[in-house]
């Protein structure tokens, strides 16, 4: 008998979610397809890739990043730098300085330099805050208000605090928000549920399903995008058709192989190198299995990165 | 085989209100029916009009459009004995959210509706009977059979044949009810979709009996591999039986307000 190939091409798709303004923005999601697979449907929105700049400043202490960032002393300086770089689609903003158990900086400064960064650059803007409940709760608050008009992604609401996050971001200033569940594929139902019953439109949102770095506990990131994705599309599940947006580089960069010293590992050959590489092949991994964005930090892995998903599309 | 498909059966001209609207061509019982019907949970619409001999086709062509515009191309089912007015529904029916299904073929004098659903690429509603109650397994084997190759010869996909065991009124027809589940097995085994008026197996029992009746068959006849059902979407402890099953079934995943989705 003659093969005959079926397209897996779903009935269901991926909500689509467009962040910026203008000539620049992008939008996540569209594909009604297993996530890269482009032989049975045409993906119509690339997977997209956020570049991340802490408002702690750049890692000076990696000679490329050093290099590349050269000159750029500010925040926003930092940024305008990285929007250039080729293959970035959206800048994202980290707020690691707002933590209360660090340099607790006030919720009106941290504002004010999203606000300054925002005016800087014309690609799109997500925002990352520090990881504590309670300031984050209040840093998207007052960002959703003070950026109104500028369609920012703000990353993310959890279960604790995301009835006041998607009152703000989703309801009253019209921005994007993400909702993020830490690999519990349960939970990230569940949230989507509970911020759409408050009124957020499916299409204000994505998900931050959480992340790991390759080779530390990937494979339950693996499978829980897994199951989301054939949820979204086989099974036709609203509630987890939302865009997967996957903060990668916090996880690359902070194990092992990214952070020992040449010195003390000489074997493993420059320490940048490592970090990259971590950061490609966690990238890479996440893309694999349903990322509709990946967040990187190093310019380099943007290059890889964006040259992989440019030949797969 | 998937989430459980429900069909919701409301949309039913024996109710006055949905009779008289489309008499008249009142756009609102229906649509107002139709959301309470896909608030609760239902997949698919039903959309009977009737014998509908005079204005059939007028009549089917205005609900399906009115529906799926209303309700992002809501996928239906199109329950009539006129052939024509079915084949006028299909043709202004957007698939975007599922082929439409032709309600009901059968072994009997109803068999040429497999071929009006092979012709227009619809899914089709197989009742397993020629004339009459089947009397035992063999015989609704043997239905099956025929209308499968009837589907078949016409290039039908057999996953479009959703065959129907004839669910039996329990009060009266007790003896009979394994029968029906064991069958529902016998059309899992080779891969077939089924589907059914489910909520027959109460008919005659006081109101309040009902849900409870009809839950608890639609949960045996899901593990036996039930893949859809006829059913009012609006009665709570159905839907929450069926949902929960799905859970159990993998076919959703579980989140904490699964009921409420």
């Amino acid at each position: 008998m003659p093969f005959k190939r079926a397209p897996q091409a779903f009935s269901s798709s991926i909500k689509k979610v467009t962040i910026g303004t203008g000539d620049k923005a992008v939008t996540l999601g569209g594909a009604n397809v297993m996530p890269l697979y482009t032989f049975d449907a045409p993906i119509e929105n690339k997977p997209a890739i956020g570049i991340e700049v802490s408002d702690r400043g750049i890692n000076g202490s990696l000679p490329k990043m050093a290099e590349y960032y050269a000159g750029a002393e500010t925040l926003v300086d930092q940024a305008k730098r990285a929007a250039e770089i080729p293959g970035v689609d959206f800048l994202t903003i980290t707020l690691d300085s707002a933590d209360p158990n660090g340099d607790n900086r006030s919720v009106e400064d941290c504002v004010a330099e999203c606000k300054e960064v925002c005016d800087a650059v014309d690609i799109p803007v997500a925002i990352q805050g520090c990881k504590n409940i309670e300031k984050d709760e209040q840093l998207f608050n007052k960002l959703a208000e003070a950026l109104q008009g500028k369609n920012v992604l703000l990353l993310s609401a959890r279960e604790e605090n995301y009835k006041s996050i998607a009152a703000a971001a989703g309801l009253a200033y019209g921005q994007k928000m993400g909702a993020e569940s830490a690999v519990d594929i349960n939970l990230a139902k569940q949230l989507n549920v509970l911020v759409t019953q408050l009124g957020v439109q499916p299409e204000s949102m994505v998900m931050n399903l959480g992340s790991a770095a390759a080779g530390y506990g990937f494979e339950y990131v693996a499978s829980t995008m897994d199951r989301v994705k054939s949820a979204a599309l086989a099974q036709n599940d609203s509630m987890l058709q939302m865009p997967v947006v996957t903060p990668v580089s916090d996880d690359a960069w902070g194990v092992k192989e990214s952070i020992v010293s040449e010195d003390d590992f000489p074997e493993w050959g420059p320490m940048e190198e490592r970090g990259i590489q971590m950061e490609i092949s966690t990238a890479a991994a996440c893309l694999a299995c349903g990322s509709d964005a990946v967040i990187l930090r190093h310019p380099d892995s943007v290059a890889t990165i964006s040259a992989l998903i440019a030949g797969l599309m | 085989m998937g989430k459980f498909v429900v069909i919701g059966e409301r949309i039913h001209c024996i109710s006055p209100t949905i009779r008289k609207a489309m008499d008249e061509k009142d756009p609102e019982p229906i649509l107002q029916r139709a959301k309470e019907e896909l608030d609760a949970g239902a997949t698919y619409l039903d959309v009977n009009i009737g014998p509908a001999e005079s204005n059939g086709e007028d009549l089917m062509k205005w609900a399906v459009q009115l529906l799926q515009e209303n309700f992002d191309n809501v996928p239906l089912s199109l329950d009539t004995a006129n052939k024509k007015a079915i084949e006028a529904g299909i043709s202004v029916y957007n698939r975007s959210k599922g082929k439409p299904i032709v309600n009901s073929a059968d072994a009997g004098d109803r068999i040429e509706n497999v071929d009006l659903a092979a012709a227009n690429d619809a899914i089709v509603i197989a009742l397993c009977s020629k004339a009459g109650v089947p009397s035992d397994n063999d015989e609704r084997m043997m239905y099956c059979q025929e209308l499968l190759e009837r589907g078949m010869e016409r290039g039908m996909d057999p996953e479009d044949m959703w065959f129907d065991p004839l669910f039996l009124v329990v009060k009266g027809m007790q003896d009979k009810q394994l029968d029906i589940l064991d069958f529902i097995g016998q059309l899992r085994d080779m891969g077939f979709n089924s589907t059914g008026g489910l909520s027959n197996c109460s008919n005659g029992m006081p109101k309040e009996i009902r849900p409870i009746m009809d839950s608890a068959m639609v949960a045996m006849a899901m593990q036996m591999g039930l893949t859809s059902a006829i059913v009012n979407p609006n009665d709570k402890r159905l839907m929450e039986t069926i949902k929960s099953c799905d859970v159990i079934k993998n076919e959703t995943l579980y989140a904490d307000s699964y009921l409420q989705i």
